[in-house]
């Protein structure tokens, strides 16, 4: 194989390499963002990515909420004037689709991104 | 030697070209539109690709409002509701709708005889509170009076007619209603033109994945029980998929948890397992049985949700990804759960 040849054949397969490596890259910059609606309107996104703890107070139809990132990529309500707790319940949301949600007060989070590629979670 | 090399190049070319390609395909693709609504009193979750997506989402919420009017337990005028009334007076007029309904939800309890699945429980199920959301741990004698009363064979259905014996039973479609939406839903979906490329309907933990048979690598996370995220995802066609679980929908009293899918052979709240997620195919009501087949799951011990899920494998019934009481997690049926490193 002569020197040119093979200078092109690394150009080549770096070009190639780029190219996937982009792609994948992309996927997993996505992602970890925590979305807060409430009554269909975005009241807060939480950057999950962030080594910082962060406590939102939100306030819903029926009273307040209180919604805390922990600071290692998962969200979830601490607390909330709903009558049943299913979203005080409900585990900490981290992968992409994930939701928690909170009926008497309109409120749902859902994890925003494509970083695992995940179409729907089933829960 | 330059044969080879040649090929090599081509290959690496092509590489390129479609890494390329794929990027600018996405770049120029349709937007998802994604749309949240609340009613049954959950969340409805709807996300289409392509279409009239907007128009899509609207319709798709138009339906589930039309089968939350017909079967609704609280909402007066509901067809269920007008049922409840006349029970121990005879039988109701309801709709062939509200009828085939019915006949699905029956099938469903006959597999196993009402031990898993009944609409006819919900008398137990409004004792533990969970209609009222008054949540108490009532004691073992109001649970075995209650079950006297509360049992399938107390629901006589005809092709225009139900009539509940007992005036004091009572049916509750709640375990059945949103899967029968996804009916509803998918039959919309398979006529609306332009078609969509895709839609993902979530309707309180029922999915509709839809992409009109296009599209075979559907990924679904599989809701971790105990822990934040998911446990893995499976990969499927377009699907019903129903999750039952008894990590949303509980109190705990004295350190212990109740769960609001009530065990219709014993009138406590199932603790054999933390959850179940059932794939049914496209099929007509096959959200609805998946729906209430993934109950009768819940309130299954292994050995049998075995002999159960052969029962149903020829039904349309794809596979199930249960998490026993224990924190086992297994599969049925030919579905491979895909353990995936968090991001």
């Amino acid at each position: 194989m002569k020197r040119s040849d093979r200078i092109t054949g690394i150009i080549l397969l770096t070009a190639a390499a780029l190219v996937l490596g982009s792609r994948f890259v992309r996927h997993r910059t996505h992602g970890s963002v925590g979305e807060i609606r409430v009554n269909g309107t975005v009241v807060a996104t939480v950057d999950l990515t962030s080594d910082e703890p962060q406590t939102l107070h939100i306030e819903g139809l029926v009273g307040p909420l209180v919604i805390v990132a922990d600071g290692q990529g998962s969200i979830r309500v601490t607390e909330s004037t709903c009558p049943d707790q299913i979203c005080v319940h409900t585990l900490p949301a981290r992968s992409p689709g994930d939701q928690i949600i909170c009926v008497p007060n309109r409120m749902v989070i859902t994890i925003q991104g494509n970083g695992t590629q995940i179409d729907a979670v089933a829960q | 030697m330059e044969r080879k090399k040649v090929i090599l190049a081509v290959i690496i070319l092509a590489i390129i070209g479609a890494g390329v390609a794929s990027i600018a395909a996405r770049h120029s693709s349709p937007q998802p539109v994604s749309s949240t609504y609340f009613l049954m009193d959950t969340v409805l979750t709807v996300t289409t690709t392509g279409g009239n997506a907007a128009s899509i989402n609207e319709q798709l919420h138009a339906l589930a409002s039309h089968v939350e009017d017909m079967t609704s337990f609280y909402k007066t005028g509901s067809e269920t509701a007008l049922v409840n009334a006349a029970a121990g007076k005879g039988p109701v007029a309801v709709s062939p709708e509200y009828a085939s309904l019915l006949r699905t939800a029956a099938a469903v309890e006959d597999i196993d005889h009402g031990k898993t699945f009944d609409l006819a429980i919900s008398p137990v199920s409004s004792l533990w509170g969970f209609t009222t959301k008054n949540f108490r741990v009532p004691d073992a004698k109001e649970i075995s009076d209650a079950l006297a009363y509360s049992h399938a064979d107390q629901l006589v259905i005809s092709d225009t007619t139900a009539q509940l014996r007992d005036p004091r039973a009572r049916i509750d479609l709640g375990g059945i209603a949103k899967g029968y939406s996804l009916d509803v839903m998918e039959q919309y979906l398979a006529t609306v033109k332009p078609q969509p490329k895709q839609v993902v309907v979530n309707f309180g933990g029922n999915l509709l994945l839809y992409s009109g048979g296009r599209k075979t690598n559907w990924k679904v996370g599989i809701q971790d029980p105990r822990g934040a995220g998911i446990i893995g995802y499976v990969t499927t066609g377009d699907a019903f998929v129903a999750t039952s679980g008894d990590y949303e929908r509980y109190f705990e009293k004295d350190g212990k948890r109740y769960c609001h899918i009530i065990n219709p052979s014993t009138g406590y709240p199932c603790s054999l397992n933390q959850s179940v997620t059932l794939i049914t195919t496209i099929e007509p009501m096959h959200g609805a049985y998946g729906d209430a087949l993934g109950k009768s799951f819940f309130c299954s011990t292994a050995q049998r949700q075995r002999s159960l899920f052969d029962a149903v494998r020829s039904q349309g019934v794809v596979g199930a990804v249960i998490v026993d009481a224990t924190g086992t997690v297994f599969t049925l049926g030919p579905i491979a759960l895909t353990q995936e490193s968090r991001p």
